[in-house]
């Protein structure tokens, strides 16, 4: 009974924090002061990259007119960009399981709709980013949480156009995947809508195992698609930057620097755009990561020893991508196919038995965002999001179990659009079902509760100078 | 006869480029051809007749200064034409501060009449390393012809506002080019090869305009009746405004005195 | 085929006009290739991309453009630097095109190669009905560029002596590094400062990088710019001598040492700050 009210808290957690992931979004009006172009020149609605944003960031922060190294700088320019998001939300989760009455938990337990609301702010992004002399690019960002707790969400730096092409571009650091729809780039804000359901799935049975693994077991974060890592990429690209590709070489360590790890994951990705007619660029994609995570330490006495993690047990995601233009309307799509070794889906130590039964959990999921860009200044934002499980960790499981449907909408509006700051007016409504992922009351005999739906309503000023 | 004694006149006139309406001559041709009438009337002032003169004279007072002197080392093809030391034209005065090189036209008043342009060419003149004349009165439409007389190479370079701009190269020994400008405007014109050339070339899209000569004097002939606004332009001392009236065949005198 | 079409454009925009439309709705039209370019949709990309530099009139008075140098293009003169047409003439909707696609070495016009090729004929659509020349003047025929002579040692050296006979000299300098006597007094049309090519930088021309396109600047002058036309001074085969000799100039080209050293490869960027800001001072 204690046990399962532990594991129940720890799953809310985890979810929780998937949840709360706020993804730091990427605009830079210290470009824009750099070479006084508008943030519409770059961005489709900041910070969305449109084509010409695309190539500026391929070319490593250069627009290639013999003016980008710092030297060129004005000594007074300071290639820093800051972006806050004051805001007003709520957030609405049903199902949450609550004693019926408080304090007093022998008296048993029901499920209650869980709302909060209030105002707010998303903590600080504090980016500098630029060139640090001709065809050698940098980037840092130090981001911090609402509490003012900082970490690096980015560090890297890039030799572009090596051997003098624009083929051969080399990134060392902490950064982003290459995804052609960028996370850090979206549209979207709310604690359930900013982020991609898909590019952080993780299986319901395995975040379950996670919270109530043992200690000894080292998995670190879940891994997602949208999330920064460490390594060494090459990528390259076409003087229009239709033709784009992308391979890394990371640790396995999910981006967190100084966390204990002696493998390496691979990325890699490629994208084609193609010019229609008046509709404007439509771009196709691939992508496919290879990834490992050791499943337990080596320990000492019985304590994990740093830096020993063993067992390690693959996982993969792979996906599609595609950009479509019609005119003022354009979709984001991405379609991935996940999944992860047993020993990870179960949390189980390799040198330890299997669950009977279990097998590694797959899914595919995906989704569809629109984007009306009215004009540059107001743009109408949209997306449908579902993730199914294609196998599940137990085969008795319910085929839906974890299973996530999810829905945004909003908008934002840019009051001026200038080359020295942005400002937004971001409105958003969002919400997130997922299938049988509520705790089950401890009185039930089922494994699973009923669905998890939860809702995100945001109107907030994102601004960025 | 007195048409080619015109045409004569008027080759002088824009080679001196003190002129005035240098298209007179084909104009009144066309009116002797159509009435025979000796009162000459204009053909883009039906029935007017334009005998009224306008002339005076235009100063500068104030404290005289000094012409700059001109250095053109930087081309020794210029300096080797001039033995002795060259002093900027741009400000030329004579006894009791007459002003050369002032232009003296009617800026309004004029209302809609039009003008054909003449049919002889203005022409302006490189030489040595210097423009002749270095303020052009033309008309708008009517040909410029360039000529380069030096053993250098110039570029003409008009930088105007409401004309097309160009910029050409005339080597030695090349033949004259031929342009024109199609809209009313005083326009600088300058070689970038040699940046002490500076010149003007002042477009009208009427015949009345005059050029000051060496004893700031100036004349507009054949100005039909009328109420005018004339101005005196200066390449340095700017812009001076006077009203006139006019009945037929009057002549008025007019001084233009600017102050430094 | 060309100039009935222009007709039937100009046909359109004077229905327009008398239809009680403004600048705004002129439905100017640009043919490249196969492409139309549409202002009407120009005007958004317009909205979009070159507001910040040359303004809501085109006039190159965008609320960046106290801040850049060299200053944005003011379309309403009509006055473009890059053509393939006399000096004095409006380019064609093809040099537009270019110049978009291309962008301005050494300037805040980035490459708009990113873009749709239909997008950037939108706005070459759009960016021309700034000027009213294109409505009252016709496009003057593109200056030939004759097949290229062979680069001999002769052709340079017929080069070099025309470098000197048209006083190539005095505004790039004996050596082509852009230190002639008269450097430091170029102005624009606009009275900024502007320095003249600097062969020996290494940096591309401003209107592209092949022979034919240097060829093409020397016959047409980049207008707006001290640059003159060489049409009526050079004949097409001196024209090829003295390109032929300018490439000798450009001791830093990178297609002439592609292993050339980092201090090399950056000298393009770092030369100019110095000297150069010294000669602008009085700029601002």
């Amino acid at each position: 009974m204690l046990f399962r009210l532990r594991v129940i808290l720890l799953l809310v957690l985890v979810l929780g924090a998937l949840f709360s992931l706020r993804q730091p979004a990427h605009a830079i009006p210290a470009f824009a002061r750099k070479y006084s172009l508008p943030c519409s020149a770059c961005h489709e609605a900041w910070p969305k990259l449109n084509d010409f944003g695309i190539a500026f960031r391929d070319r490593g922060y250069q627009l290639g007119n013999e003016k980008d190294s710092p030297i060129w700088q004005n000594p007074s320019y300071w290639p820093i960009t800051m972006r806050i998001t004051p805001q007003w939300h709520r957030e609405s989760s049903s199902n949450q399981v609550v004693d019926t009455v408080p304090g007093n938990p022998a008296l048993g337990q029901t499920f209650q709709n869980a709302t909060t609301h209030g105002f707010d702010f998303g903590g600080v992004d504090i980016w500098a980013a630029g060139t640090l002399y001709k065809d050698i690019s940098f980037s840092l960002l130090p981001s911090s949480d609402s509490s003012g707790s900082f970490h690096f969400e980015n560090a890297f730096v890039r030799f572009d156009n090596l051997f003098r092409t624009r083929w051969v571009n080399v990134k060392f650091g902490k950064f982003e995947l290459d995804n052609l729809v960028s996370e850090k780039r979206m549209l979207f804000l709310s604690n359930n809508g900013g982020f991609y359901q898909v590019y952080h799935y993780t299986p319901f049975r395995e975040a379950q195992f996670r919270a109530s693994g043992p200690s000894i077991v080292q998995f670190g974060d879940a891994f997602g698609i949208g999330d920064n890592q460490l390594g060494v990429e090459l990528s390259g690209h076409s003087e229009n930057s239709y033709t784009r590709y992308s391979v890394a070489l990371l640790s396995s360590n999910e981006g967190n620097p100084g966390l204990p790890n002696r493998t390496y994951d691979g990325w890699a990705s490629f994208n084609q755009g193609f010019q229609v007619g008046k509709l404007g660029v439509q771009r196709l994609g691939g992508f496919a990561y290879f990834g490992q995570r050791p499943t337990f330490f080596n320990t000492s006495l019985g304590s994990p020893v740093l830096g020993q993690g063993l067992g390690s047990k693959s996982f993969y995601r792979a996906g599609l991508t595609g950009l479509f233009y019609i005119k003022k309307l354009d979709f984001s799509t991405v379609f991935v196919h996940g999944w992860d070794n047993v020993f990870l889906g179960t949390g189980t130590a390799a040198n330890a038995s299997l669950p009977v039964g279990a097998r590694g959990p797959s899914w595919n999921g995906g989704f569809v965002e629109t984007h009306f860009t009215y004009s540059p200044q107001l743009v109408f934002v949209q997306r449908n999001e579902i993730v199914r499980m294609s196998r599940q960790v137990f085969s008795a499981d319910p085929r839906d179990l974890g299973d996530v449907d999810a829905f945004s909408f909003g908008l934002r509006y840019y009051p001026f659009m200038s080359s020295r700051a942005g400002l937004a007016l971001h409105t958003e409504y969002s919400f997130v079902r997922s299938y049988k992922s509520a705790s089950p009351l401890p009185t039930s005999t089922s494994p699973f509760g009923p669905d998890l739906r939860a809702s995100s309503v945001f109107v907030g000023l994102d601004f960025a100078f | 006869m007195g048409t080619i004694i015109k045409c004569l006149h008027l080759i002088a006139a824009a080679i001196f480029a003190f002129s005035t309406a240098p298209d007179i001559a084909r104009r009144t041709m066309a009116i002797t051809r159509a009435s025979g009438a000796t009162t000459r009337t204009s053909e883009a002032w039906p029935g007017v007749p334009e005998d009224g003169t306008v002339s005076g004279t235009v100063r500068v007072t104030g404290p005289q200064t000094v012409a700059t002197r001109i250095d053109m080392a930087a081309d020794p093809a210029c300096l080797k034409m001039h033995p002795a030391p060259v002093m900027s034209d741009e400000v030329v005065t004579g006894p009791n501060g007459a002003l050369k090189n002032a232009i003296v036209y009617i800026s309004e008043g004029i209302g809609n009449h039009s003008f054909d342009p003449p049919t002889i060419p203005a022409v302006f003149e490189q030489k040595a390393c210097t423009y002749n004349p270095r303020i052009l009165g033309m008309r708008a439409r009517q040909t410029l012809r360039l000529i380069n007389s030096d053993p250098t190479t110039h570029n003409i370079h008009p930088v105007p506002q409401n004309n097309r701009e160009w910029n050409l190269s005339q080597p030695p020994g090349s033949s004259p080019i031929e342009e024109s400008f199609a809209r009313e405007e005083i326009i600088p014109v300058k070689c970038n090869v040699h940046p002490w050339m500076k010149g003007y070339i002042a477009v009208f899209k009427h015949p009345y305009f005059a050029i000051t000569n060496k004893d700031g004097m100036f004349e507009l002939k054949n100005v039909p009746r009328g109420e005018y606004t004339i101005e005196a332009w200066h390449e340095k001392y700017g812009v001076l405004t006077q009203k006139v009236t006019l009945e037929t065949n009057q002549a008025k005198t007019l001084e233009f005195v600017f102050k430094r | 085929m060309k100039h009935s079409r222009m007709r039937a454009h100009l046909a359109g925009i004077l229905a327009l006009l008398l239809a009680g439309g403004g600048p705004a709705t002129f439905a100017q039209e640009t043919h490249i290739g196969g492409l139309t370019g549409e202002a009407s949709r120009g005007k958004q990309l317009y909205r979009r991309y070159c507001v910040g530099c040359h303004g809501p009139l085109g006039d190159g008075r965008g609320e960046n453009a106290v801040w850049i140098d060299p200053k944005p293009r003011n379309f309403v003169t009509g006055t473009f630097k890059c053509r393939s047409t006399p000096t004095g003439a409006l380019p064609t909707d093809e040099d537009l095109y270019m110049s978009v696609t291309r962008g301005f070495v050494n300037s805040n016009m980035p490459s708009w190669l990113p873009l749709t090729e239909q997008q950037r004929v939108d706005l070459v659509a759009y960016v021309k009905t700034f000027s009213s020349s294109f409505r009252e003047e016709k496009p003057a025929a593109p200056v030939p560029v004759p097949s290229e002579s062979a680069a001999n040692q002769q052709s340079i050296q017929r080069g070099s002596e025309l470098f000197q006979k048209m006083n190539c000299w005095a505004c790039h300098g004996k050596e082509g590094r852009g230190d002639g006597p008269s450097a430091q007094t170029l102005v624009d049309n606009r009275g900024y400062p502007i320095p003249p090519y600097d062969f020996s930088g290494g940096t591309r021309f401003k209107c592209g990088e092949s022979n034919q396109d240097l060829y093409r600047i020397l016959m047409t002058g980049l207008d707006g710019t001290p640059m003159p036309s060489y049409a009526s001074g050079l004949t097409p085969a001196q024209a090829w001598d003295l390109v032929h000799y300018l490439r000798t100039l450009q001791i830093n080209a990178k297609h002439k040492r592609p292993t050339a050293d980092s201090e090399q490869k950056h000298r393009s960027e770092s030369k100019p700050v110095g000297e150069e800001l010294e000669g602008r001072a009085n700029r601002f």
